[in-house]
């Protein structure tokens, strides 16, 4: 095809050499087809990202599910560990039956706390636990059995928390949150007091469970909880 | 705001500067096999990056975690195109070698950028060859113990090389992990840093051109939007065939892994068939002709072909020993690997005898395997992209969690009953050949067309020995209603 504007160009003497595509400006039908191929390469570039993007994205969507833990029994020397305690709360070890993705199921090495108390004593210290009608608020009772068990999950960021006997209460490492034997709120950054767990008997074995709440918030949302 | 990046960066007369290049002789579609197996690889790399959120290299998780994506339709899906997207890969270097080939385009001045180009390809394979093993089912397996051993057979390094491909004396974690790191890692990062190489020694020395003798001048086109958007169509064409074969014919997931199975045939993807055929007809003792000698001397060749066709002349008839090699070369290789394809169904369709599993062929050049009745042969592949996962390729199911099809006398029996579990599902105790099951069969209606419940259940109907009549799509629809 025969452009007369390439003489545009050959009016240049300096430019002829190096006479390059883009010297050339082209017809009027040129510069629209090359408007129409540009806008067209970026809309299919577009779309392919877009098609990508869509399943990709789906794909990263992240599982819902049981998660945590199932009930797991407690050995008879941490039960009689339990059974024995009197005004300071015992660390009791246990392997926590859980399931984690695609993986069999497996008994990981966890610990819970556990205080000696009644629902009278613990109405008093943790009223955030019972609502007017003196019921839980929680999914399960308190108090079981004579006793109320801890998860050892710091409210706050999650961290291990410990008993301090010379203080008589509850101390977090990580940013210094404190409770009382009952588990209410003492001092630091935490929103709530101790979050209590489950507990009950099944033919002679005590069994506790797993639950997970938010962390870092004044109320208890439940993540996960096998009841 | 592009000034302001501009004046900060560079970055806009950097992108100018980029696409504002010359095509001698005008663009053209003849110039769009690399771009297009450029858009393969970036896809690759894509898909590629969110596999390994998901992947898990180890014996105890490799074929857990595979599973797992195929039990989450998205994944699945992202696995599938990752699958089709290295066959289309793989496809697409082929023609533009070949092109490069028929063309003369590796001559002087581009002799670095073909012998880059070469090694593109064998970086390609390799990245084909271990992500074969990922997977870690049966085939997975058997395919890859394979391919190790056959690089044991090489001269003087030979049980070294085995060695290290394995680490270890047999095949387990540490192969999963060596060849996860080698797919995931070391290859990509040599196949970008020669993509690299080969484009800027591109942009150097410019498009070889069509070999033809042309005494006017051409006069030179834009890459920058004519050639862009060529390869860009091509590109968006080469994607959406990816994405059809994803949807249509996802790859599927045979059981894990069982190094004590003695009937399993395995067999190569399509794109080794060829080496797998010159394995096959070499008499032993010639062996390792067709397994070792053969490959090396060709890339040997290919590497120093530049040398060998010193001739500047590129049109076809100043060629002719190079083209008719080159003819012969492509013929032989698409005879053996059709030949390959057809001993592998036979040898597979022997093994259906025995109650062993007949995997569907893999890849394009695949036909169509296991004669029987043709609703049971469109049955077969329902099964494979929608039973196989939990009953298993050979129907053997899952001891103790899925109930086997294969010598299964409900599956065998009164056919509304089978129907019946298609359409509606099935959950709650059942007892087959004296194990309990407990599990949830999904109802298939809506799902899966009357048509294809019809084929899959002539297809479990008449496959591993299970011998019953065939359903058709009346039978269904009457019950379907």
């Amino acid at each position: 095809m025969s452009n007369p504007s390439i003489d545009v160009a050959g009016a240049q003497p300096a430019k002829r050499k190096l006479l390059s595509a883009y010297d050339d400006p082209g017809t009027h039908e040129e510069i629209t087809r090359r408007t129409f191929m540009a806008n067209a390469t970026l809309t299919i570039s577009g779309i392919i990202g877009v098609g990508l993007a869509i399943p990709i994205i789906g794909s990263l969507l992240p599982k819902g599910g049981e998660g945590a833990g199932t009930w797991s029994p407690m050995t008879a020397d941490e039960w009689r560990k339990l059974q024995a305690a009197t005004e300071k709360p015992v660390k009791l070890s246990f392997a926590l039956k859980s399931k984690d993705a695609y993986l069999p199921e497996e008994a990981v090495a966890q610990f819970v706390w556990g205080i000696k108390s009644s629902v009278e004593k613990m109405r008093k210290a943790r009223p955030d636990l019972f609502a007017a009608a003196g019921k839980s608020t929680l999914p399960y009772d308190v108090v079981n059995l004579g006793f109320v068990i801890f998860s050892p999950i710091c409210p706050h960021l999650g961290c291990r928390y410990d008993w301090n006997d010379s203080s008589n209460r509850f101390l977090c490492p990580c940013h210094g949150s404190q409770y009382s034997f009952e588990g209410a709120h003492l001092a630091g950054p935490a929103p709530r007091g101790l979050d209590p767990l489950p507990l009950r008997e099944q033919s002679g074995v005590a069994e506790v469970t797993w639950i997970r709440y938010e962390q870092s918030t004044p109320d208890r949302i439940v993540i996960s909880y096998t009841s | 705001m592009l000034t302001w990046l501009e004046q900060r960066t560079g970055f806009v007369s950097m992108t100018k500067g980029f696409l504002t290049e010359d095509i001698p002789g005008g663009a053209s579609y003849w110039y769009v096999f690399g771009s297009a197996t450029l858009f393969a690889m970036i896809l690759q790399i894509v898909t590629g990056i969110f596999l390994t959120f998901w992947y898990a290299p180890s014996a105890s998780t490799a074929w857990e975690s595979t599973k797992a994506m195929y039990d989450n339709g998205f994944q699945h899906f992202v696995l599938s195109v990752h699958y089709w997207g290295a066959s289309a890969m793989i496809a697409l270097v082929f023609l533009h070698m070949l092109q490069a080939l028929v063309w003369g385009a590796y001559k002087s001045p581009r002799e670095l950028q073909w012998i880059v180009g070469v090694l593109l390809f064998i970086v390609t394979l390799v990245l084909g060859l271990t992500g074969y093993l990922l997977p870690w089912d049966m085939n997975a397996y058997f395919a890859s113990q394979v391919a190790i051993n056959i690089s044991g057979t090489a001269p003087i390094l030979g049980p070294f090389i085995q060695r290290f491909l394995q680490d270890g004396p047999v095949m387990g974690t540490l192969t999963i992990n060596r060849f996860f790191g080698v797919h995931v890692w070391l290859m990509p990062a040599a196949l970008v840093a020669l993509v690299g190489a080969h484009l800027a020694i591109f942009r150097h020395n410019g498009p070889a051109g069509p070999p033809v003798e042309d005494p006017r001048p051409r006069r030179p086109g834009r890459f920058w939007p004519d050639q862009m958007f060529m390869d860009t169509a091509i590109s968006f064409f080469v994607f959406l065939v990816i994405l059809f074969l994803s949807a249509v014919l996802p790859p599927f997931l045979d059981q894990k892994a069982d190094p004590t199975n003695v009937t399993f045939v395995p067999y190569p993807a399509w794109y080794f068939l060829a080496l797998f055929g010159l394995l096959n007809i070499m008499p032993p003792s010639l062996e390792l002709f067709g397994t070792i000698i053969i490959p090396t001397v060709v890339v040997i060749i290919l590497l120093a072909l530049p040398w060998l066709d010193r001739s500047t002349l590129r049109t076809f008839g100043s060629r002719a020993p190079i083209l008719l090699a080159t003819t012969t070369i492509v013929v032989a290789v698409v005879a053996l690997s059709v030949f390959s394809q057809v001993s592998i169904q036979a040898k597979q369709g022997a093994a259906a005898q025995n109650p062993a599993p007949p995997p569907p062929p893999v890849g394009p050049v695949a036909g169509t395997s296991v004669s029987t009745a043709g609703g049971a042969n469109a049955g077969q592949k329902v099964f494979a992209a929608n039973c196989s996962s939990c009953h298993g390729a050979a129907g053997a199911g899952v001891p103790g969690a899925f109930p086997p099809l294969a010598g299964n006398p409900f599956v065998t029996g009164d056919k509304s009953k089978v129907i019946n579990v298609l359409i509606n599902g099935l959950h709650g105790k059942i007892q087959i050949k004296g194990s309990t099951y407990n599990g949830q069969m999904p109802a298939w209606k809506g799902t899966l067309t009357n048509s294809d419940i019809a084929n899959v259940i002539t297809y479990i109907r008449s496959a591993w020995g299970n011998k019953a009549s065939a359903v058709t799509t009346a039978d269904v629809a009457k019950q379907a209603k």
